[in-house]
């Protein structure tokens, strides 16, 4: 019986249902779409770090024979074993700067390396060769089959001897973008007759070296499980390495990257809460004497919660499917928007919709469980007279004179307090968080978080600057001539800037010892030491010897003028004037904080003399360290020495080592020549079949907004939603306040009051609520951007401003909706006559 | 006939006269201090198996709080309250709803039925709450002596006042209760109307062999009744057979 009144209670309330179907489909809509987000972003992440370390087997042997190989190969727990050789690598200009490895490989050696030819096969005899589409584009070779290929490349390292070899392309694929090194397959054939030529593998560049990759049956605990297989096999102590990706330190890590979501669920939750708890608080209270009916005639409080429950139950079994639905929809077109990852494909786990059903459900029962306690509650004897005004109870002031519609309206409101406590707190919530976050996000200032990344309108380095493999060429000839010239006949061009380098040894003085050692306190070797021991083994040498590797700059126009920015200063002062003179040099610091530093910096002291290859300077200042000038690549290649790095004027430096070439540009173009210089760029570097890299602070921005996206996107995504809960709370809890007097208004407009009076009151009421709720929101959401996100956005690349711009667009809308919903509902109400809503019995 | 109407006590053999509701200097006080009010203050009552007792009074003499208290609606400030051998004030809420859907019928002025069911379910509503399945056989003799055998697929609200006082009757003798209680069940109707009920009420109870204790504000109605309980300012001031 109670599931026959449940079911006829539910079909006559058609304009509850429809709101709280919506708040479910709303509720469970974000739930899904933040598990799609956080599933997809999961699957991505380890995809991600797959790509990045360049093979998604569970373990990598560098150095192991063949035999062994096939003998791992056997054991029960290793599903498969990829071999492959490498013999060299590739030396062409045109590839600068992205590592080329020439190797033959097995199928599942070039599969797991995401590398396994999509186009074509693997190379079978010796001139075939397989490469990626980013070499070939590298080269100028269009995608297609049965292209030559000519490439420069280096077997033996220790002879640095070239070689040029011709192949015919047999296969090609997508480049793995995410990784540094791009493969060049090659057959077996060819691999080992190189590795004849080099008199066998060289054990320290690892050229000819047999590798194996190890794809285990399952992927816990792998250290114990390698060891275990490698002791079975009579192979202990053969050295292997485990998967970056497969590491704990990922999985902690992913677990970082969901934490928004996890927050988002809360808000979700939360939100989802407020709106349902709300219709059905309204929906309870509205049919309490019908509840208290039943409960005369013999319902039990279990029974009356039942009728609660099974109507939630109902509104769920319509809602959830269809955010379902629609959640994993908007989920699919936001995972490409928010994840910015090469491969963005979007999850289909049953996590997906089992959690978000779940969630949702949980959600609404939670909702349901007070309005069904108070149904249950309701004692017979109030229920046969119950009506709203019997919870104003405390503190009920005595009207002074005629009761004005206004003051009725007023205390209208205060009649169902908790209904009116809940729905403004619905709404503060939403619109302060929105505040808050449109003020973060308006707080970010590109100009400042720019000029940390680039210091001209456009950078151009020369091709072997960030050749971290190989090394810089101090005498690299790309940036050179005609470019030089493009730049200098741009239109709008306003100023220009360059910068050469030159690696050397300078000695180190007893005071910059002194200074280095002051500098370098234990703690801040040891954390050092714990991301970097090598770096702090390089300074220990640099210390005993007295001695250290230095990248002296020169330097003209941008940089210099940026330099002379009293921000950039950690020691002394920088003089323009004597600076041009020759005489001096500035030391490059640490990075630090900007601004003048109490102690001295870990190089030479302000005032004390270099010797640069047998020249004197004398150093004017020490300044912080800036990217745009001294990021790129030692000459060697990597770092392995304790460099201190010093500037001097650009003319200097010509006069010291003349036959080193530019190593930088740096240009400003005013704002109407922006565009057209990239375009003119494009074209130079279209036409010479030659990429240099480019910064520009339009692509910087880009870019930021790129990697940001996803957050900003999220953001504003939850405020708004949490947001428009509100507001349905708010439409919601004021349509239901208007319907469920119907008798009430029926009885005052019977004693006298006017339709228009009528109308007036409810419109008042309206106004009344929304006021109340505006004053709260601005008084907290001024608390929240003022204290909160100006603390939160300290420090960083931002300017803090005040701002409500959120609120101040939602006020008209919130008042328009005080006016607008109770005259609808008033005209919704003129239909039935006085008499038919008198004679209607609750 | 008579022997499946019977309360359960009867067919243990006990007195035909003994009392089936005893009330024990019953008092409810609402309020405290200058604003206490008494609404019964200090009633003694028997009600004597199968009669049909009227409790007449002004309005706010305290006969409508002495019907709940019966009911076990409301809890008494002092005194007790007996149906059959049940002390009320025993009971827990949970309970006292258990023991009133099955040993109390009520009919009300307005006669409460469930809108959302049809006659024939509300009828039967207490009985199903109790999970039971209900004896149609003996239903159908009330719905035919109360003659709404057309409407039993019809909804409350497609009834007049009448009928859906006569669906009320009906459902609170489905149950088979110890006793009706009856709140002004003619207030809402008019005097014609009104006689028709009080005639069916006071048929079914004699046919049924059913104890109703009916309240009233209208001596022409209490006329009636076997027995006339006359209640002013919480106190019996008068009580005629």
């Amino acid at each position: 019986m109670i599931t026959v009144i449940s079911k006829r209670t539910f079909q006559r309330n058609r304009g509850r249902n429809l709101v709280a179907v919506l708040a479910i489909v709303l509720t469970t809509l974000m739930f899904t779409t933040l598990f799609v987000l956080s599933e997809s972003m999961n699957q991505n992440m380890i995809e991600m770090t797959f790509r990045q370390t360049g093979y998604d087997a569970q373990v990598s042997f560098k150095s192991i024979t063949e035999e062994q190989a096939a003998k791992l190969a056997t054991h029960p727990d290793v599903a498969e074993v990829g071999n492959s050789i490498v013999v060299g690598l590739a030396q062409d200009r045109l590839v600068a700067g992205r590592q080329v490895e020439i190797r033959w490989a097995d199928e599942s050696y070039a599969k797991h390396s995401f590398a396994l030819p999509v186009t074509g096969r693997m190379p079978e005899t010796e001139d075939e060769i397989a490469l990626d589409t980013m070499v070939l584009d590298r080269l100028g070779i269009s995608h297609e089959l049965g292209m030559q290929v000519t490439l420069q490349w280096m077997a033996d390292f220790r002879s640095k001897e070239m070689r040029t070899s011709t192949f015919t392309l047999c296969g090609f694929w997508e480049a793995n973008e995410n990784s540094y090194a791009s493969m060049a397959w090659v057959s077996r054939e060819f691999a080992d007759r190189t590795v004849d030529s080099i008199g066998g593998a060289d054990v320290e560049t690892g050229m000819g070296a047999h590798m194996a990759q190890v794809s285990l049956c399952q992927d816990k605990d792998i250290d114990n499980s390698m060891e275990r297989i490698l002791s079975d096999l009579g192979m202990s102590g053969l050295e292997y390495g485990v998967n970056l990706a497969y590491s704990p330190e990922m999985n902690r890590m992913a677990a970082q990257e969901k934490l928004p979501m996890y927050l988002g669920m809360i808000l979700v939750f939360a939100a989802g809460y407020l709106i349902i708890y709300n219709i059905f608080q309204i929906s309870v209270t509205a049919d309490i004497q019908f509840y208290g009916r039943l409960k005369t005639l013999g319902t039990t409080k279990k029974q009356l919660k039942k009728l609660i429950y099974m109507q939630a139950g109902r509104l769920c079994l319509v809602g959830i499917p269809i955010g379902l639905v629609l959640g994993y929809v908007l989920g699919a077109v936001l995972v490409p928007v928010l994840i910015t990852f090469q491969a963005g494909s979007v999850s289909a786990s049953p996590v997906i919709f089992i959690g978000s059903a779940l969630f949702a459900g949980l959600t609404v029962l939670v909702s349901c469980m007070r309005p069904a306690r108070i149904a249950g509650k309701v004692s017979p004897m109030e229920a046969l007279r119950y009506h709203e005004a019997s919870q104003i109870g405390r503190s009920r002031k005595k009207r002074q004179g005629s009761a004005s519609l206004m003051a009725l309206a007023w205390s209208n409101l205060g009649r169902n307090r908790k209904r009116t406590v809940t729905v403004i707190c619905s709404l503060t919530l939403g619109l302060t968080l929105m505040s808050c976050f449109y003020a973060k996000n308006a707080s970010f200032d590109m100009e400042k978080y720019l000029e940390g990344l680039t210091i001209a309108d456009y950078q151009i380095d020369e091709i072997t600057s960030e050749d971290y493999m190989t090394g810089y060429d101090p005498q690299g000839n790309t940036l050179e001539g005609e470019l030089l010239g493009l730049v200098e006949s741009m239109e709008g061009l306003e100023q220009v800037g360059h910068l050469y380098s030159h690696e050397t040894q300078i000695a180190l003085s007893e005071q910059t010892i002194e200074n280095i050692e002051q500098f370098y306190t234990d703690d801040i070797l040891a954390s050092w030491a714990s991301y970097d021991p090598t770096g702090v083994e390089t300074l220990r040498d640099a210390i005993g010897e007295k001695q250290a590797r230095s990248v002296v700059y020169g330097i003209d126009g941008i940089p210099l003028d940026v330099y002379s920015g009293e921000a950039y200063w950690e020691n002394g002062s920088f003089d323009e004037a004597l600076f041009a003179t020759g005489e001096y040099v500035l030391a490059i610091g640490p990075g630090m904080e900007p601004g003048i530093q109490e102690q001295n910096m870990p190089t030479v002291s302000v005032g004390d003399k270099v010797d640069i290859e047998g020249r004197q300077y004398t150093v004017m200042a020490v300044l912080n360290n800036l990217q745009p000038v001294t990021e790129g690549a030692y000459e060697g290649g990597v770092q392995n020495a304790f460099y201190l790095d010093f500037v001097m004027p650009a003319k200097t430096f010509k006069e010291n080592w003349a036959d080193n070439t530019l190593r930088k540009l740096y240009f400003n173009v005013d704002d109407d020549g922006i565009d057209e210089a990239q375009n003119e760029l494009d074209d130079y570097f279209r036409h010479t079949g030659l990429t240099l890299p480019v910064t520009s602070r339009k692509s910087m921005a880009a870019q930021y907004d790129k990697e940001t996206r996803s957050a900003a996107v999220m953001g504003n995504a939850v405020s708004i939603v949490i947001a428009l809960v509100g507001v349905l709370n708010f439409v919601n809890s004021m349509v239901t306040a208007i319907v469920s007097r119907q008798k009430e208004f029926a009885m005052i407009q019977s004693v006298g009051m006017t339709k228009t009076q009528l109308c007036k009151l409810l419109v008042y009421e309206g106004l009344d609520y929304a006021g109340l709720t505006l004053i709260v929101t601005y008084a907290f959401s001024a608390v929240a951007v003022g204290v909160g996100v100006r603390a939160m956005v300290e420090g960083g690349y931002t300017t803090f401003h005040f701002t409500l711009l959120p609120l101040l667009l939602c006020t008209p809308l919130l008042l328009a909706f005080a006016v607008v919903i109770p005259y609808l509902c008033f005209k919704n109400l003129e239909k039935d006559s006085l008499v038919e809503r008198l004679r209607t019995t609750g | 006939m008579a022997s499946i109407n019977l309360p359960e006590q009867q067919k243990k053999g006990e007195s035909d006269m003994d009392a089936i509701v005893k009330v024990t200097n019953l008092k409810k006080y609402y309020g405290n201090g200058e604003a206490l009010v008494k609404a019964l203050d200090g009633v003694d009552l028997e009600i004597e198996r199968g009669k049909f007792t009227a409790i007449v009074g002004t309005s706010g003499s305290g006969k409508s709080t002495l019907l709940n208290m019966l009911g076990g609606l409301d809890v008494p400030s002092e005194g007790s309250v007996r149906i059959g051998n049940q002390e009320l004030a025993r009971l827990t809420a949970e309970q006292a709803t258990i023991f009133r859907r099955k040993q109390i019928g009520f009919i009300f002025q307005n006669y409460n039925l469930v809108p959302v069911l049809t006659v024939w379910e509300n009828i039967i509503f207490p009985i199903s709450l109790d999970a039971r399945k209900p004896d149609r056989k003996f239903i159908m003799e009330i719905v035919n002596l109360l003659g709404l055998e057309s409407k039993l697929d019809s909804f409350p609200n497609q009834l007049s006042g009448g009928q859906q006082q006569r669906v009320a009757i009906a459902r609170a003798l489905a149950t088979k209760p110890s006793i009706i209680l009856a709140d002004e069940p003619t207030g809402n109707l008019d005097s014609r109307t009104s006689d028709g009920v009080i005639s069916l009420l006071r048929v079914t109870s004699e046919q049924f062999h059913q104890t109703i204790v009916m309240i009233t504000h209208n001596p022409e109605i209490a006329a009636h009744a076997d027995r006339v309980v006359h209640i002013e300012d919480g106190r019996i001031v008068a009580d005629a057979s």
